[in-house]
């Protein structure tokens, strides 16, 4: 009828021996042997449905024949599904591949290993609704996408979170192994060598391996951690950041987030290297400098990495419990984010922060040399940070300066200190002169300055900053009247007998001075006030001429 | 004979009439063509009446044993067929004939038909045919009826092959086939077909109309918990002076205040609890009460006390608290697991195999064994010598007895027996205790295909190929009740949690609910488009999960005997279905290898709120867990709420 046609049963009749089939007996056998097929394919998909399985075998098929009361058919082992092959030159014909086996063949075969019994192994494949993470479960990539198009239905309605770690599987060439194990023990162990600059190159141009940065933003990690004391360590390792920030064949991006955290310590942590000659300034500007550029890179992608970065530094730069080291190092790693960052984040705090390191940085009160030197260090870094940002400032808004600026500084209390007080600026005084143009010329000495020493600002202070020495020293009790009325000052919070009102006073100032932009002239002002002369250096050349 | 009566009618009319040369002319033919003659011709002039009788039975019966496929496709072409039979024997002047063929068959079509028949029955001469304007209609015009291709070659077959000539007259006479290419149309498509012989939607209506009590066991243990617990609460308010209110509670139900000293002592034992516990039981609580129809079994103190102590102990799920699933993992079954079960406490674990045999894994035990069989993994020198050491005392305990693939097993509440049904017709129960076979129950005459404990034990109920349910006690080895009335395989069975109903699914696509003490339907639940292969009762009795072969689950409302729902998701055979302790959740688990989970509170609250709109929002998909290409053939959920587990690892 419509799929047995009666050839089939004439063939199968001469298959099994009986060479003349009338016609019309195959005619009439066909379509009862297609019933019974049909029939024999019913119970075997049911015998198959009860064996909870979805593929047909061969013993389903058996089982379906016995249940019909007919022998099942013998020869087919079960296991493995029978395996079809298309007859050459028929489209739609098909046949079993049975292969001829050779008896010898198989008797000398060794013996197959025996199956291994069955087993119950039990795992969690969920908890509380959760999937864990483990070799027993699905991986998860095979449900990302559902559960995503899922959580847009439901998400807000049950919120379970789904921290979801995608397992990644890496094949690391030989090579790369050996690369990876060199560059590790370079940095580790010969920091200064040629061959280790020249790894560097190699990680910030060579194009081949990017399969290697997990293993070296983990290796930074873990060793920044370890070889916190060894500074020529940390140096290198950060010199490795610096290459692989470079290379411009790496994507980062993901690993990011590890090497953050190695960065941010080389900027703030309390102690780098263990020898008092460690020059770990150098390293916290370095690293620094890192995250500055880091943030200038990816800050558009990641919104909140800035804020991340500077929240830290914040941090740090406020608690009063932490070292003066640390202190520099987030003023220094705020300064490198841009002068936005010094004017909203330094400058507020600057009036209360110079109370606390006033006393440091004075030989009567801190007698230890190194802690005075670090004082002075900060003090610098703070200097150098507000400076950048007055000379933004007033790069921005040159006008600014003239009307206010005059106004706190024509009464200025002390003659010595401007004398020319209404004077155009050249009348300045020719002693002020040249270090203004040294630090107006030479950015880079300005932003990495000696070491000073109190001998040495004095020498300084003689040949053209009379004011802080002097200030410090000479002029507590004449200058506090003036200040108070003015509320704007150029005193130092240095003269302790000063009205209790007037620190308020010029944090109120500095607080609009950040707020409102245009009153540039105020925010020179009061840094006159904590810094002094110092930071009339950071005032733009043209507008220097408005100083009176 | 017939032959030559024929003829000589035939001569007879052409000679009256005077056509001479055609007479000849037909002579002359029907030498030459011998015996082929026109079957149509010759029933018009056949006299015998019983002839219909015959033929219409053997057609009955015919299109009863066909093939499940194109079954529901035949059946329609038996209404007709019956009537005209009628009406040609009312027709030839056969009355008495007539009424008996008539009344013989009547059943059939009553549901479905019946007011068509009642016109009928009305006909007592051939002059009512001309008289009766449905007769006229009938008899004027032909009925169409569609068929697949395949059912209409097997339809002539059979008409050809058995010579009935008869119904092959009538069917030529008053029925038009569209025949059309393809897959037979399926029952769900067309509504007003018969679904399957006596499952018209009509008779379903029928049969849905039955009061089924789906309540709740009076006295089962929650409520004993329940009802200690507001007594305890009760006397502390009591103490401390009771507002008028409780006290006028406390008269209403002052009747059963007189229970004993028993229930003082749960007092104590329940008085840890806390009030979580009656939240969780106060959903359960609502359902109405039912007495029990069957003599229930005497719980023992200890599994009292165990239950008790799950029930403390148990966690709230709910649509923002899911459950934890453990998964039991079977290696190395070579394809052979046909099922597997796990005990109420997830300790045991039972693998029914296509070898016949069963084997029971008890899980606390392999959790301090699997660590030598772990180290045994990783040396191979060491493998051989410590597995020798082990064969002594396998991992599991093997049962053997059976002679024919194993297809479902069973644990009793308690996990201290276990059935498994087999492909050799038997059902045998054996004891994990004294790991022996006990008693081996013979009475379905093809393959068991599936065997459940009643939730309180003792009795369990099978159905088989041979298109029955029954229902056994332990104690007796001939069934108590037996179930008939499905057109196809029975292929899963589950009771009802009150253990006055039981639930069947077949491979006639229906589901159907029983009454266990009078054996008789109580609910058709149509809807499903494939073999039904899973069934779960909710917890407070009144939801039933059905799950088919493909993919498909649906919720039925046990009293209405409607379709809640249908969940959607699952791209294959749903294995098994689990309906949470507090039946806030059903879990799902299915050959597309996923357990998923759906929110089932949103489903039938909205559906108690609404009852006239059908629509009731869908049931929603909490979460699919994705095994690792392991199928999953068994769910259950713990008394304390954990979900078990279990499935065979495929290896791809």
């Amino acid at each position: 009828m419509s799929i047995v046609p009666k050839e089939t049963i004439e063939v199968i009749a001469q298959s099994i021996g009986i060479p003349n089939l009338s016609p019309d007996v195959a005619l009439a056998l066909a379509p009862d042997v297609e019933y019974r097929l049909r029939e024999i394919m019913q119970e075997a998909i049911k015998c198959m449905r009860h064996a909870k399985r979805t593929v047909l075998t061969s013993d389903d098929v058996d089982s379906a024949l016995s249940l019909r009361n007919v022998e099942p058919v013998y020869g087919f082992a079960s296991g493995d599904p029978l395996r079809f092959k298309r007859a050459v030159g028929h489209k739609d014909l098909y046949y079993i591949d049975d292969r001829e086996v050779d008896f010898k063949e198989i008797i000398e075969a060794p013996l197959p290993k025996a199956p291994l019994d069955t087993a119950v192994v039990a795992h969690w494949l969920a908890i509380e609704g959760v999937q864990p993470a483990i070799p027993e479960n699905a991986p998860v990539e095979a449900i990302s996408a559902p559960s995503e198009s899922k959580k847009s239905e439901h998400g807000k309605e049950d919120g379970l979170p789904v921290d979801i770690k995608l397992p990644v599987k890496h094949v690391l060439s030989r090579e790369l192994q050996l690369y990876f194990e060199k560059i590790t023990e370079l940095t580790v162990s010969k920091p200064d060598s040629v061959l280790f600059k020249e790894a560097l190159v190699s990680l910030s141009t060579d194009s081949g391996i990017h399969p290697l940065v997990p293993y070296f933003a983990y290796f930074i990690a873990d060793e920044v951690a370890r070889s916190l004391s060894d500074l020529p360590v940390l140096f290198a390792l950060m010199r490795v950041v610096q290459s692989l920030l470079q290379n411009p064949h790496i994507h980062i991006e993901p690993y990011l987030h590890q090497l953050m955290p190695s960065m941010i310590t080389c900027i703030v942590t309390k102690k780098l290297g263990h020898r008092l000659s460690d020059n770990h300034w150098e390293l916290r500007d370095f690293s620094a400098n890192l995250v500055a550029s880091v943030c200038r890179r990816f800050g558009h992608v990641y919104h909140n990495l800035q804020s991340r970065v500077t929240r830290t530094l914040l941090h740090t730069f406020l608690d009063p419990a932490k070292a003066l080291t640390q202190h520099y190092g987030a003023i220094q790693g705020l300064a490198v984010l841009g002068p936005t960052v010094v004017r909203h984040l330094i400058l507020p705090n600057l009036e209360t922060y110079m109370q606390l390191l006033e006393p440091e940085m004075q030989l009567e009160k801190q007698k230890n040399e190194m802690k005075r030197r670090e004082a002075w260090r900060v003090f610098d870094a703070l200097l150098r940070a507000s400076g950048k940002c007055l000379y933004d400032r007033l790069k921005l808004f040159p006008g600014l300066l003239s009307a206010p600026a005059r106004s706190p500084l024509n009464k200025s209390r002390l003659a010595v200190n401007l004398p020319n007080k209404r004077k155009p600026s050249t009348n300045l005084s020719p002693q002020q002169q040249p270090p203004l143009k040294k630090f107006a010329a030479d950015p880079t000495a300005s932003s990495l300055p000696p070491i000073p020493t109190p001998a040495n600002f004095q020498g300084a202070s003689a040949d053209g900053y009379p004011a802080q020495p002097s200030n410090s020293g000479i002029a507590p009790s004449s200058s506090s009247g003036q200040m108070a009325n003015e509320g704007i000052t150029g005193a130092i919070r240095r003269d302790k007998g000063g009205a209790g009102g007037r620190p308020q006073n010029v944090s109120a100032v500095l607080s609009q001075a950040w707020r409102e932009d245009l009153d540039a002239g105020h925010l020179f002002a009061s840094l006159f006030g904590l810094f002094g002369e110092a930071i009339v250096s950071f005032v733009p050349l043209p507008e220097m001429s408005l100083l009176p | 004979m017939e032959e030559e009566e024929l003829e000589k009618a035939v001569h007879a009319y052409l000679r009256k009439k005077g056509f001479k040369l055609s007479d000849l002319a037909l002579q002359d033919q029907n030498r030459l063509s011998a015996s082929s003659h026109n079957d149509l011709v010759l029933t018009r002039l056949e006299n015998d009446p019983v002839r219909y009788h015959d033929g219409y039975s053997k057609l009955r019966s015919w299109a009863y044993s066909s093939l499940d496929l194109y079954k529901h496709e035949l059946l329609r072409v038996l209404y007709p067929v019956f009537i005209h039979c009628f009406m040609d024997l009312v027709a030839e002047g056969h009355m008495q004939e007539a009424r008996t063929f008539f009344h013989t068959f009547r059943e059939d079509h009553e549901l479905m038909h019946l007011r068509d028949l009642q016109k009928l029955e009305g006909i007592l001469s051939p002059s009512h045919l001309e008289e009766m304007e449905l007769a006229r209609t009938l008899r004027q015009s032909k009925v169409k009826i569609k068929l697949c291709e395949y059912s209409y070659d097997l339809l002539l077959q059979y008409l050809q092959k058995t010579q009935s000539i008869a119904m092959l007259g009538i069917i030529n006479e008053h029925i038009n086939f569209e025949v059309s290419a393809g897959k037979p149309s399926s029952i769900a498509d067309d509504a007003d077909v018969v679904a399957l012989v006596g499952s018209s939607q009509d008779e379903a209506k029928q049969i849905n109309q039955k009061e089924v009590r789906w309540g709740l066991l009076e006295d089962s243990i929650e409520e004993r918990l329940e009802r200690a617990l507001s007594d305890s609460e009760k006397a502390d308010v009591e103490s401390k002076e009771v507002d008028p209110e409780d006290n006028k509670k406390r008269s209403t139900d002052g009747g059963k205040q007189g229970a004993s000293i028993k229930k003082l002592k749960k007092d104590k034992l329940v008085g840890v609890t806390g009030k979580n516990v009656r939240s969780e039981t106060s959903m359960v609580s609502m359902a109405p009460r039912v007495k029990p129809e069957l003599p229930l079994p005497v719980m023992s103190i200890e599994d009292e006390q165990a239950i008790l102590e799950d029930l403390r102990n148990r966690v709230q799920l709910s649509s923002l608290a899911l459950p934890s699933v453990s998964f039991y993992t079977f290696i190395n079954t070579h394809n052979g697991l046909n099922c597997s079960s796990i005990s109420n406490d997830g300790s045991l674990v039972a693998g029914g195999f296509s070898d016949s045999s069963v084997k029971v894994w008890d899980m606390s035990k392999i959790g301090q064994a699997g660590k030598t069989t772990t180290v045994q993994g990783e040396d191979g020198s060491a493998q051989e010598h410590m597995l020798n050491s082990d064969e002594g005392k396998r991992q599991y305990t093997l049962f053997q007895g059976h002679s024919g693939p194993v297809y479902s097993t069973t644990f009793s509440p308690f996990g201290d027996f276990l059935l498994s049904s087999s492909s050799d017709c038997t059902i045998r129960l054996w004891c994990t205790k004294l790991n022996s076979n006990l008693v081996c129950y013979k009475g379905h005459n093809y393959p068991v295909w599936d065997v459940q404990f009643s939730p309180v034990g003792h009795y369990f109920a099978s159905c088989s190929h041979d298109r029955t349910a029954r229902i056994w006690s332990m104690e007796r080895i001939k069934p108590l009740r037996i179930m008939a009335g499905h057109l196809s395989d029975v292929d899963c069975v589950q009771w009802h949690v009150n253990c006055n109903y039981i639930a069947t699914g077949s491979s006639d696509k229906t589901v159907r609910l029983w009454d266990v003490q009078t054996g008789e339907c109580v609910r058709i639940f149509i809807g499903h488009r494939s073999m039904v292969l899973s069934l779960a009762m909710s917890p407070d009795g009144r939801y039933m999960a059905s799950g088919d072969e493909d993919g498909t689950i649906m919720m039925w409302d046990l009293s209405s005997g409607r379709c809640v729902s249908p969940l959607m998701g699952h791209s294959s055979c749903v294995w098994t279905l689990a309906f949470s302790c507090e039946g806030t959740l059903l879990a799902s688990g299915s050959a597309d290898c996923t357990v998923k989970l759906w929110d089932v509170t949103s489903g039938t609250k909205a559906l108690k709120m609404e009852n006239k709109a059908s629509s009731g929002s869908r049931l929603r998909l909490l979460k699919a867990l994705p095994t690792k290409s392991t199928p999953v053939s068994t769910l259950r959920f713990s008394r304390r709420n954990l979900l078990f587990a279990a499935g065979a690892l495929q290896k791809s």
